[in-house]
């Protein structure tokens, strides 16, 4: 090689070594910024788990069709009069957010007055008033039906009025002691409207509200025509905000994407791309307990996920033979062994429920505190081996929490092992798996079984249920149902799981025997039942093939729940009586059992901190972690930039 | 006489592929409205599942509104008859699930993004899938021919989502070469800037890939079997005795006659373009039309399920027209008949 050749050779060498070297370190700068401008170390960037937004102009969040709900618009730009923490909130689960004070009702709750706060200003510095409070209720009641909340005015509201600029009246069509709830967010409520905007505009239905006039504590600074992703900045005068009152939001700016399936979110966020995670997939949170260790979960460790107040629940048709024989619906239970149903669904990580009410925030206390001695106690009217049965396993989550131990291998000593701390993060227990009293309650009903030990009607035909699950949309439910249809095949009954892709329409139908989905949702922060109890009132009892009315899909009609409601619904929102009626709703459930109560709602909301810490926790239970819920606003104040980084 | 018959042959196609059309859209209206699908309940559902409070007396008063306001009232046959009118006029009515855009816009937003990677993607894999693949028959002997079709025999039955996932895993989060999803950059717009431009084929590159790799791993598989089968034939043996080259042989006379299914087959697929590829759009977060189409059937919008197959029943039934219509100009068989 001549020697020419030679130092061309080493120059080109050189060159591919600089270009190595240096190159990456130019990309590793460029990656600090997420968009022209805006640096990695001030953003927060967050999943919305609305997926890719297919009508991204439009935040009219009022409007029928709006899909921009929670791509920071109801975090960061929308406010309303309260909020409730389904956990502890950042002092109490209550929040007068742009109210000064709590609902104020008269005797008789025909009248409700709400105070506001004074020096809340929109992003386009006009002074928020009662006057946006009284334009919103009587915009959306000339759209009712149309516009979020309209019909709900229509149907409550007689007259709405300000007595000054802080004070709204409304006066009510008859008495009604929770019409705050319209105003309260649970993961939503009815947002204030900016008068000044929208009285601008010749139909508020198709009124686009783009850019939205924000009245929190970030505005609109970019998004993407397709969808995929809007980003959000601190507003200058964040302190003329709701928000302010706990410090200024930490990051300039939030970023919510729609970063693709499950195994794309675990990726993203071991490459410190994405900071909140709204769900993974069991498997995907395992994933990031063993390769990141800044991620976080709700728990330190097993189960990790947040348990949401709402509870999925095998929804039985409580008007189809023979669902509507309540021996029945305690046989069904009781050939289901939930060990087996919680590894199934949840690879162990639910928290589970015996009880009609999702095992969550100040629930724990209230009510499964509470229940803990009378579910002991309580007998089925049946004998085993001469003595009352008891139904109740209060071991069941210690049994979930060997299994799952197990199971899990090298990160198997993440799951608790002391009994107290097994009760908060996987449940307090279930029923029994006693397959053999299912039987007893069976054969006293008139049912027989075949030669092949297969189930019969009294009639001799032979007895089918289906369970309806979503399928691939929702596979944690549908894993967990196909458990419960295989051990009933096993029991000896027919059972199947039926994907159904428009569930809740065909719930909603009373079309199937049951349905793997959710009816009864709390605050999580507050122990009444009301706002889902309601329509589990007579009154609104629906037969199957008419549209079920909201919470009542199993069609349960029953005078004593009747009186519970009606003693809830004279109560102030705040009596402690309301906690004794919803007890009784309680023990009323186990006892008829119209619905088999799983689990909570556990999501597997998985905070990196990296760029960021301080996230809420099991330890730290200041707000709900779900990206997606209104209240996650509070986490903004909260978090600091991680400044080892 | 010769310009009578064409212009016969051309009016049959025509009005075969009108009479298509015609039932395909009729089919389309009434499928959705037989199932259980009621996207009044699917909006009342999704308020429901989201826990947003409804007094239950107002339940029934919104579910008037919106059947009003979605123009759902009346018979199905004054539901037909309005639905033709309104599309003769280019308007397929407003999305349910995001009211009141019009399905128009959205199947606008969408149908650049899916055009664009599908068309790019399917005439990618077609030439080069038929190019190697006829190299490959004509000289199957070679071991990199064998090689070839061995690769693509292995790649033929791999699902398409394993593919796609595992070139995603290669080089967007083990070699972090590109974007792991998305169809732009955060902060990227559409302009004719550099910028734009790098960000659109940097994105679009590895959904492009995948596509490429397995749609043209097709094509070579043809392409190589009818090639297999043309070389044997006594017009091919004549030519090489003749001394023709290699060269003439193979891409005058060879591939040439091989092509002609492959043409049929490159229209068909252009066709199905308007059906988008939900596998894809939803592995790689790119934003077309079978992200779509996914997401309307799922919340039971079937104005937009509609809108999005009548485009894909018209994209079909031309592609097919062309055909015919061309058929004549490539192969004289049937232009003699």
């Amino acid at each position: 090689m001549s020697k020419l050749r030679k130092k061309i050779l080493l120059v080109m060498v050189a060159c591919i070594i600089a270009t190595l070297t240096v190159l990456p370190a130019f990309a590793a700068e460029k990656m600090l910024e997420v968009a022209p401008g805006v640096l990695r170390r001030e953003t927060i960037i967050i999943e919305d788990p609305a997926g890719r937004i297919e009508n991204p102009d439009n935040f009219n969040r009022w409007a029928p069709g709006v899909t921009t709900s929670s791509t920071g618009l109801q975090q960061l730009a929308l406010d309303t009069l309260w909020y409730i923490d389904p956990d502890a909130g950042i002092s109490t689960p209550w929040d007068n957010s742009l109210a000064a004070t709590k609902p104020i009702y008269n005797k008789d709750f025909t009248r409700m007055t709400a105070k506001l706060r004074k020096g809340i200003y929109w992003s386009d510095g006009v002074e928020f008033t009662a006057d946006d409070l009284v334009y919103t209720v009587e915009t959306c009641m000339a759209h009712p039906g149309v516009l979020a909340y309209g019909a709900n005015f229509e149907v409550m509201v007689d007259k709405v009025y300000k007595t000054d600029d802080y004070t709204v009246v409304f006066e009510l069509k008859k008495p009604n002691s929770r019409f705050h709830g319209l105003f309260t967010v649970r993961w939503s409520a009815c947002f204030i409207m900016p008068k000044h905007i929208f009285e601008k505009v010749e139909d508020p239905v198709a009124f686009n509200f783009n850019p939205p006039v924000s009245l929190g504590p970030y505005v609109l600074k970019d998004y993407d025509k397709t969808g995929n992703w809007f980003l959000w900045e601190r507003r200058e005068d964040w302190q003329r905000t709701s928000l302010a009152r706990f410090g200024m939001p930490q990051p300039k700016y939030a970023l919510y994407i729609n970063p693709g399936p499950s195994d794309k979110r675990v990726m993203a966020q071991i490459k410190h791309d994405l900071d909140v995670i709204h769900d993974i997939a069991p498997e995907g949170m395992i994933t990031l307990a063993e390769k990141n260790p800044t991620s976080k979960g709700w728990f330190k460790g097993f189960p990790w996920a947040h348990p949401d107040p709402t509870l999925p629940a095998l929804i039985l048709n409580n008007e189809r033979y023979p669902l509507n024989i309540k021996d029945v619906r305690w046989a069904l239970t009781l050939a289901i062994d939930i060990v087996d149903v919680s590894l199934a669904s949840y690879k162990g990580a639910a928290t589970i429920s015996a009880i009609a009410v999702p095992p969550t925030g100040g629930y724990l206390s209230w009510y499964f505190d509470s229940m803990e001695e009378w579910l002991g106690d309580f007998t089925l009217d049946i004998d085993i081996d001469g003595a009352p049965f008891h139904p109740y396993d209060s071991s069941a989550t210690l049994r979930i929490a060997e299994r799952a131990r197990k199971d899990l291998g090298d990160i198997g000593n993440q799951v608790p092992t002391d009994p107290m701390e097994i009760k908060k993060a996987l449940g307090y227990g279930w029923w029994k798996n006693a397959p053999d009293v299912a039987e007893k309650l069976l054969l006293r009903n008139g049912f027989t079984r075949d030669k092949a030990g297969k189930w019969l009607l009294p009639d001799g035909t032979p007895w089918k249920i289906s369970i309806a699950v979503e399928g691939p949309a929702r596979p944690i439910m549908t894993r967990g149902g196909t458990m419960i249809a295989e051990q009933w095949r096993k029991f000896g009954i027919d059972a199947k799981t039926v994907v159904i892709k428009l569930l809740w329409q065909s719930m909603s139908y009373g079309d199937g025997d049951a349905f793997m989905a959710w009816c009864i949702e709390t605050w999580g922060g507050h122990p009444d039942l009301f706002w889902f109890l309601e329509s589990w009132h007579s009154d609104y009892y629906r037969p199957s093939g008419e549209p079920v009315v909201f919470k009542n899909p199993m069609r349960f009609k029953n005078a004593e729940l009747d009186s519970i409601i009606e003693g809830i619904q004279g109560l102030d929102f705040d009596d402690p009586k309301c906690l004794e009626l919803g007890l009784e709703y309680v023990k009323l459930c186990v006892e008829e059992m119209p619905l088999i109560p799983l689990m909570s709602y556990n999501v597997f909301t998985v905070c990196d901190e990296y760029y960021w810490e301080g996230f809420p926790t099991f330890e730290n239970p200041y707000t709900n972690p779900v990206p997606n819920w209104a209240n996650s606003k509070y986490m903004f104040p909260m978090i600091r930039p991680k400044t080892t980084e | 006489m010769k310009y009578g018959f064409f212009f016969r042959y051309c009016l049959q196609r025509v009005g075969q592929c009108l009479l298509v059309i015609f039932i395909g859209i009729t089919i389309t209206f009434v499928i959705p409205r037989l199932a259980p699908t009621d996207p009044v309940e699917s909006a009342i559902a999704t308020a429901n599942m989201s826990g947003q409070y409804t007094h239950p007396e107002a339940v029934a008063e919104i579910r008037q509104a919106l059947t009003e306001l979605y123009g759902l009232e009346g018979g199905i046959l004054e539901q037909y008859f309005n639905f033709w009118k309104r599309l003769l006029k280019a308007d397929l009515g407003p999305s349910y699930s995001s009211f009141p855009t019009p399905v128009m816009d959205l199947i606008r937003r969408s149908l650049p993004w899916t055009v664009g990677l599908l068309l790019t993607s399917a005439f990618i894999a077609w030439a080069i899938g038929n190019l190697i693949g006829g190299l490959a028959g004509y000289f199957s002997q070679r071991g990199w021919a064998r090689t070839l079709g061995v690769f693509c025999m292995a790649i033929r039955p791999t699902p398409y989502y394993i593919m796609a996932f595992v070139i995603l895993v290669l080089f967007a989060y083990i070699l972090p070469i590109f974007p792991l999803s998305g169809g732009l950059a955060i902060g990227v717009h559409f302009s004719f800037s550099w910028r734009f431009i790098t960000s659109l084929l940097k994105h679009a590159f590895l959904p492009s890939l995948s596509l490429v790799i397995v749609s043209g791993g097709a094509w070579f598989l043809g392409m190589n079997s009818l090639v297999s089968n043309i070389v044997a034939e006594d017009y091919v043996v004549y030519a090489e005795m003749g001394g023709v080259s290699n060269r003439n042989i193979l891409f005058r006379y060879v591939m040439r006659n091989a092509l002609l299914p492959q043409v049929t087959g490159l229209a068909l697929q252009l066709g199905m373009i308007f059906n988008g590829a939900l596998i894809t759009e939803y592995v790689f977060s790119y934003p077309g039309l079978g992200y779509l189409t996914y997401n309307a059937v799922f919340s039971g919008d079937y104005g937009l399920v509609i809108g999005i197959a009548i485009f894909s029943i018209i994209g079909v039934a031309v592609a097919i027209l062309i055909i015919d219509l061309a058929y004549p100009l490539f192969d004289p068989r049937i232009r003699h008949q």
